[in-house]
């Protein structure tokens, strides 16, 4: 059938000038046969293929389960302005006091979330979540916290505090949030 | 519009050139998809016709590049004899290529006959027979759809899949992100990762048998992994960031190259953010940018010699392109203050990048032709678009929009003519990535 068919492309293809109406041409074989029923192909499988199967059922993450990065625990989230990364005055006030109380306590472990709001593209916010959690980790080893105490990560606008779309959801979701475990 | 159809190069052994048949040079080369005959009289037969027809006729439609006879017009003709159709009725409608299938139920079998015909001289074009199971009657419409596509110059997407990330899974005060895999069309979704974390950015290998993702699964925070989807088996940290101390890092946004060999990523273990390239199983990691600033979101050129990315080493965001070593780096966008995520098309009959951008404080989809550097706006309204991914053929987008009040996928062909919303299932509906 294909060699065929392609036999009728390339005699179709010699035969026509752009301007001209095609002038198709059977080729030897039955491939092109227009008696109906007197061709009949083998026939082909249809299949979706394998089945899609779901990864890793077995390994939801119980620290997710257990801490949302909600707003809860010891340390206050700080907040920033839209598009930015930089400590306004009154986060340096707040992680002043936050570097007092992790001063005293050298065991725990703390990951510096750097959240934004949903403005904005999906890779960009992962950046710039980034930066806001860099920021914040940076200002409070400068205050002398132990960075061995302090890790990163950004959660761009994937998890949102507030999923509204108003001015005061998108202040509340710009922020770095501090989960503590020890 | 003239439609050429051209010889598929994968037909022979011995083939010349593709070269370009042009059935109709005075430019409407319209189909006439008549009804799907049942070969059996029973419900099953029935049904199983009626689904094949309007998904054969959608997935033709869809490509583009063909017009067709209104279906209302079938109706002023006689019925259509599937033996030996009379070609002067189909004439007479305007049709110039007549699609004839059969099908029938047989158990938990289905069979469908196709004939695809010219009108004009009842020239056969191609003849078709597929057997398989009877539970989707969409997957032998999809693959006759894909056997016309063979006599064009593009290959079909009527059985690509579109994998996403949606939060339907949330519960009240938490939110689950996990990522799902439907058809092009928005059907079949299944749902490929199960587990309660925040599960992001997904990429196609080229292969179309794995998804690099992003997973804050491990100690919630980003790396990136990689599910072979028809094993149901994944690998964590593929490109080995330092997963504790000091000098833990993360990685986001992964994309292949174009031979599946090397992933090209951001990761922060530099101190910011830096893209840099691996071999898939993390060997022979290579950083490709060196700036203070953030430079993430790679996307690779369809050769691999090339890698676009964004950087706001400007002060604000902007697309960037480099070589795949990361030497002669050059800015791509200048209009506007803020375009991210690039998705360059991967036909290189088309040279140019989509990428969202903002545009009179919303977010739109935007394609820059690499030659005249002219932008096209691909999306326009109230709300946002973002994240395009390209078909596999480059003829279409897909990108996600909040048109609707909640993220919803959406597809549009390249030069913005149309554009439909996809329904894909439950919640929001983000990060699309058009897959093989």
């Amino acid at each position: 059938m294909k060699r065929a068919f392609l036999l009728l492309l390339l005699v179709a293809v010699a035969a026509c000038g752009p301007k001209r109406p095609p002038v198709v041409t059977t080729g030897p074989g039955a491939g092109t046969s227009t008696a109906p029923g007197t061709y009949s192909p083998a026939p082909e499988p249809v299949s979706e293929g394998p089945d899609i199967q779901p990864v890793d059922s077995d390994m939801a993450s119980s620290s997710d389960l257990s801490d949302p990065s909600g707003e809860g625990g010891p340390l206050e989230d700080v907040r920033f302005d839209y598009d930015s990364a930089q400590l306004t005055d009154a986060a340096r006030g707040l992680l002043e006091r936050h570097a007092q109380w992790m001063k005293s306590r050298r065991s725990l472990r703390i990951a510096v979330e750097g959240h934004c709001d949903e403005r904005g593209t999906v890779e960009y916010n992962l950046a710039l979540g980034d930066q806001r959690a860099r920021a914040t980790r940076d200002y409070l080893v400068s205050l002398g916290v132990e960075g061995a105490m302090l890790t990163t990560v950004s959660f761009g606008k994937e998890r949102p505090l507030d999923t509204g779309s108003t001015e005061a959801a998108w202040a509340r979701n710009r922020r770095a949030h501090f989960a503590v475990s020890r | 519009m003239a439609i050429a159809l051209a010889s598929n190069a994968a037909q022979g052994q011995t083939q010349a050139p593709p070269s370009t048949l042009v059935f109709d040079p005075t430019g409407v080369q319209r189909f006439a998809i008549p009804d799907c005959i049942p070969k059996r009289p029973d419900d099953a037969s029935r049904e199983a016709c009626r689904a094949f027809t309007q998904v054969l006729r959608n997935d033709l439609k869809f490509e583009g590049l063909f017009q067709f006879v209104p279906e209302s017009l079938f109706a002023a003709i006689p019925a259509l004899n599937p033996d030996s159709p009379n070609f002067e009725d189909w004439k007479s409608v305007g049709a110039k290529i007549l699609v004839i299938t059969r099908a029938e139920v047989v158990g938990a079998e289905m069979h469908v006959d196709a004939r695809v015909s010219f009108v004009d001289t009842g020239q056969t074009m191609l003849t078709k027979r597929f057997s398989g199971k009877a539970d989707n009657p969409r997957m032998f419409a999809h693959q006759l759809s894909d056997e016309v596509m063979t006599l064009t110059a593009y290959k079909g997407v009527a059985r690509t899949r579109i994998a996403f990330t949606s939060d339907r899974t949330s519960s009240k005060g938490r939110i689950a992100k996990e990522l799902f895999i439907v058809d092009y069309d928005g059907y079949n979704p299944r749902q490929v990762t199960v587990n309660n974390s925040i599960n992001i950015l997904p990429a196609w290998r080229p292969d179309g048998q794995a998804l690099a993702y992003v997973s804050y699964r491990t100690d919630r925070s980003p790396l990136i992994f990689l599910a072979e989807i028809f094993l149901g088996r994944s690998a964590g940290n593929i490109t080995g960031e330092r997963t504790s101390g000091e000098k833990a890092s993360q990685a986001f946004a992964p994309a292949w190259s174009p031979d599946g060999r090397r992933v090209a990523f951001a990761s922060n273990r530099a101190g910011n953010m830096e893209i840099f390239s691996a071999n898939a199983d993390g060997s022979d990691v290579r950083r490709l940018t060196n700036s203070a600033a953030s430079d993430t979101a790679p996307c690779w050129s369809p050769t691999g010699a090339e890698i676009a990315f964004t950087s706001n080493r400007t002060g604000v965001p902007q697309l960037w392109v480099m070589d795949n070593e990361g030497l002669n780096v050059r800015r791509l966008t200048t209009l506007g203050n803020y375009n991210d995520g690039c998705a360059w098309n991967p036909s290189k009959q088309y040279s140019e990048v989509a990428y969202t951008s903002r545009i009179e404080g919303g977010f739109e989809i935007a394609v820059v032709d690499l030659a005249s550097r002219n932008v096209r706006q691909i999306t326009e309204g109230r709300g946002s678009c973002e994240y395009p991914t390209w078909a596999p053929n480059g003829r279409h987008l897909a990108f996600s929009c909040n048109r609707s009040g909640t993220w919803q996928l959406s597809v549009a062909d390249r030069e913005a003519r149309q554009m439909t919303t996809l329904s894909a299932g439950p919640g929001n509906n983000v990060q699309p990535d058009w897959g093989p």
